[in-house]
């Protein structure tokens, strides 16, 4: 159907090859080889019955449930500009900006996403993006140690534990050891001490827990001891948090998803990499730079491009090519979209929501442990058991968070969610929950 | 003067250079809206909050959209145009997938969800892992990698965690044509791996001598892609593979060139042991400006166990994740790029048999055509016949006319093409690699082939100025020094360089 060759070209095509039919363009294939009866696949459907086969896929899925997840990934509000825009075909389907002066559009957006990044987090320096949160965490820790050639990397305990496997697979334990440091009542302990063999101090900001603290300290100790401080930022709370740039961090890697990208059962979503300029030569993944043409006009073009694996090869310190780029002009148009007023909006409204259900649930007597340090998520703690509550919430209409451990359940309430699902929430809880 | 309606960016309407979001900026204006909150506020204290606002720009709605739709405007794309881009695959990308991956209940999926909640989206993965079994010759996927080179990576730390277990440490290289894609060299040395390059020989292959004499007990493995950088079907492939395997070495197949035998031959066939796909390349699915992508990798049965987990299953009519026993682990956070997955099974139910089984040969059928064309003015770099892609070369114009692989390139943009791949495969000098995928049509390769013509003839002309081509685009050829030298990354980099230069 998506063949354009009616008979006659094929009878042009083939006369111009002195062949008569598709079979003979393989006859330099060894016969062993040629498969003699095609593939065992199903026939083909057309749109319209592709369009039930699939419905009735979707309809499997428990979509419609009011989410109360995170852990990285937020059911935040994802206004129609940014789906419609990044619907444009000129953006969707076309290819890796090389060609620099039939790509200007793709170009600038991924300079304006840089930018952008920068601006947020208070550094120098963006690539055009990386797959995603996890995996950037990983790149960073590549990073950090190729700057400093030390073997120690220190890691806080709260991350996503996905994230800690994508690390555990990507950091090559045979030369590199990765010290995972326990939280302290939910807070990094403020009197890590760290030492010179240390290349990274890798920490989650807020914490996978829901705890936020201030690291200006402990990014001080670190960076005295030559250690490079890469931060975890959840960045669709930058509207209210005080920045890591601002905290002293090295890199910034992110999770953009809640910036630009619907959860999309996990992906495609962005992964975020920014850091200062001193840093510009180890980074990963794709640059974009602003330049001018022979006659002056300003023009956008990939730039070091000479750290990249395509002209490295086995020397260049990441493998990374095709990236996120359509995620990325998603995370730049929703920060504009947002201005300062709306990233601030959702920031706020999303901390004074989670305020407002911490204390209903205190209330209703269920505890929350780390009530005071935790902002937008929190860990709720459940009298049965934490699958269990998971599940029962699920016929009532909710997703209840992410499990954490069987007693406790990782909730998230984004500017989103309404007083009354809140209120609907605890009730459901409460009869669901009976210890 | 900077303004948000001020349209004269657009190629069509004067060709002056759009402005930044950031200079489109004014303080007060803002585009987006939120519903007043209603819970009931109160003072929150915590050391983490900030005072001021985040630096963002202030825009309206309308300025915000005029911006980025005439950014639009000033980009190729496979729906606007012709890429007859090598290795790239740039095929047309269904409408219809845009409908089912936009469906809510599959986007608005959250990944965190217990198993019982998301049958649907284990459904897909499941299905389409069956597809790409059957297309590639192979028993068990996963999906995880997001995209080729995270495909290539999972294979080769499969190798490894295979040979670990195996008590075979000693094995320690990789081997790579030289020929190869960068990403294999790169992603070799990642898993750990020593990298050892085989030549390729005088028609394009690689070269089976050479490789006898490299395998040792030492071999990893072999990182191929067949047909290979040159377009050309490794017709040697099971004595390279038994070569391979007879030195205890396992075959990674890279599906960078899987479009060129889908119906035809399959990997799994031919040797090959591990099988990562570019579902943005051969099934369709939009490359979206450089990414997303996905890259899942599909191994034999002996090497299921070790594939990144978790792996979707169906048992007692139920789908579950099931944890491979010696899984190298997370490639990805959550489940790859599963919207991309899901578009790519969309394409595939539309084909189904009948056009998986004609796919490649419809692909291989233009490109032979075209390079039948294209070899009557550009010499092939090698006279055998192409599968989905051929390589030329420009060696002889560089020589005479001082024409190189990149000019012919840029003057082929103001032709209403893209350019074909340049210098790649790199063991070609001044190479011009074509691949026009199955769904465009004779007239187009005609007209690529004519334009080609006019071009190259042009470029022969004494009075003419090879770098300033392409003439016919919002900005001619960028100073590629200034960025690389200044670190013009940031927005306000480059005015900063006026005043200190």
């Amino acid at each position: 159907m998506f063949i354009p060759h009616s008979e006659l070209d094929l009878k042009k095509m083939f006369d111009e090859l002195s062949i008569n039919s598709l079979d003979d363009l393989f006859t330099h294939i060894p016969d062993a080889l040629l498969l003699e009866n095609g593939l065992d696949l199903p026939e083909s459907l057309s749109e319209l019955e592709s369009i039930d086969y699939f419905n009735d896929i979707a309809a499997r899925n428990k979509s419609e449930l009011v989410c109360f997840a995170g852990g990285g990934h937020y059911d935040v509000y994802l206004p129609q500009t940014v789906k419609s825009l990044t619907m444009r075909p000129e953006f969707m389907t076309s290819y890796t900006p090389y060609q620099a002066e039939i790509s200007q559009g793709i170009l600038q957006v991924l300079f304006e996403f840089q930018s952008l990044v920068c601006d947020l987090t208070d550094m120098e320096l963006a690539n055009a993006s990386l797959y995603d949160g996890a995996t950037s965490i990983a790149e960073a820790i590549s990073v950090a140690i190729n700057k400093t050639k030390r073997d120690d990397v220190i890691i806080s305990s709260g991350f996503n534990p996905n994230s800690k496997e994508v690390i555990n697979t990507l950091i090559d334990k045979n030369k590199f050891n990765l010290n995972y440091v326990d939280l302290d009542n939910y807070l990094f302990p403020t009197d890590y001490d760290f030492d010179e063999s240390q290349a990274a101090f890798v920490v989650s900001y807020p914490h996978y827990e829901g705890s936020c603290q201030d690291l200006t300290e402990l990014v001080t100790k670190a960076k005295d001891k030559g250690i490079v401080t890469i931060c975890y930022v959840d960045p669709s709370m930058l509207g209210v948090l005080t920045t890591p740039g601002q905290m002293g961090f090295d890199i910034i890697v992110a999770e953009g998803q809640s910036l630009g990208s619907p959860l999309s059962f996990g992906g495609p979503t962005v992964g975020w990499f920014a850091t200062k300029k001193e840093f510009a030569r180890l980074v990963p993944g794709r640059l974009i730079g602003e330049s001018r043409d022979k006659d002056g006009n300003k023009s956008y073009v990939m730039t070091l491009r000479a750290r990249e694996q395509d002209i490295r090869r086995e020397k260049a310190s990441s493998n990374i090519c095709t990236n996120q780029t359509l995620n990325a002009i998603g995370s730049a148009i929703h920060l504009s979209w947002l201005g300062p007023e709306g990233l601030y909006d959702m920031g706020y409204h999303s901390i004074q929501k989670a305020n407002y259900m911490k204390k209903s649930l205190i209330k209703n007597g269920y505890v929350i442990p780390n009530d005071d340090s935790s902002l937008r998520e929190f860990l709720l703690e459940v009298k049965t058991n934490a699958s269990e509550v998971i599940n029962k919430m699920g016929d009532k209409g909710f997703l209840a968070g992410i499990y954490y451990d069987d007693k406790h359940v990782l909730v998230a309430v984004t500017e989103k969610r309404k007083k009354t699902e809140i209120d609907s929430y605890i009730e459901a809880l409460q009869e669901i929950d009976n210890g | 003067m900077v303004s948000g309606g001020n349209a004269s960016s657009l190629p069509l309407v004067g060709g002056k250079p759009e402005p930044t979001i950031k200079e489109l900026s004014s303080p007060g204006r803002r585009a987006s809206n939120f519903p007043k909150l209603d819970v009931p506020e109160v003072k929150i204290n915590h050391e983490s909050l900030k005072k001021e606002k985040a630096r963002l720009p202030e825009v309206s709605e309308h300025d915000l959209v005029m911006h980025y739709s005439r950014l639009a405007h000033r980009n190729f794309a496979v729906d606007l145009g012709f890429y007859p881009l090598g290795s790239c695959t740039m095929k047309y990308n269904p409408r219809f997938a845009d409908s089912i991956a936009s469906d809510s209940r599959f986007a608005n999926m959250h990944p965190s969800m217990p198993e019982e909640f998301t049958q649907g989206c284990l459904k897909v993965m499941y299905e389409i892992g069956n597809y790409l079994c059957e297309i590639t010759g192979m028993d068990y996927a996963s999906f995880q990698p997001p995209a080729g080179a995270s495909g290539e990576l999972t294979g080769l730390l499969i190798i490894k965690k295979y040979l670990e277990i195996n008590n075979l440490t000693n094995k320690t290289e990789i081997i790579v044509p030289d020929s190869a894609h960068g990403t294999n060299p790169a992603s070799a040395r990642m898993a750990g791996f020593t990298v050892v390059e085989v030549e390729t020989d005088d028609r394009g292959m690689v070269n089976i001598e050479k490789l006898k004499d490299i395998v040792n007990e030492n071999t990893a493995g072999l990182m191929l892609t067949n047909p290979n950088t040159g377009g050309l079907f490794e017709e040697e492939i099971l004595t390279i593979s038994q070569i391979i395997h007879n030195a205890g070495g396992l075959l990674y197949y890279d599906g960078a060139n899987l479009n060129a035998i889908v119906g035809t031959s399959r990997p799994g066939d031919m040797g090959f042991d591990i099988v990562h796909s570019n579902l943005h390349k051969t099934f369709a699915t939009p490359h979206g400006g450089g990414g997303p992508g996905s890259g899942p990798v599909a191994v034999k049965e002996f090497l299921k166990e070790y594939l990144p987990g978790p792996i979707v299953q169906n048992k007692d009519r139920k789908y579950n994740w099931y944890q491979p026993e010696n899984s190298i682990g997370r490639m990805h956070g959550y489940h790859g790029n599963f919207l991309v997955t899901l578009r790519a099974l969309v394409y595939m139910k539309l084909l189904g048999k009948e056009g998986l089984d004609t796919l490649g040969a419809y692909a291989v059928l233009n490109a032979r055509y075209l390079s039948s064309k294209v070899s009557k003015i550009i010499p092939l770099a090698y006279d055998e016949p192409c599968m989905h892609e051929f390589v030329t070369s420009v060696k002889d114009l560089k020589k005479s006319h001082k024409i190189k692989a990149y000019d012919v390139g840029k003057a082929l943009l103001d032709k209403g093409f893209h350019s074909p791949t340049i210098y790649f495969p790199l063991i070609v000098p001044e190479a011009l690699m074509f691949e026009p995928t199955e769904t465009q049509s004779k007239e187009t390769l005609d007209d690529l082939a004519d334009s080609l013509k006019i071009i190259i003839s042009d470029l022969q002309q004494e009075d003419i100025v090879l770098e300033d081509y392409p003439k016919n685009l919002p900005v001619g050829r960028p100073n590629e020094l200034i960025p690389a030298k200044f670190l013009t990354v940031n927005w306000g980099d480059f005015e900063l360089l006026e005043i200190t230069e």
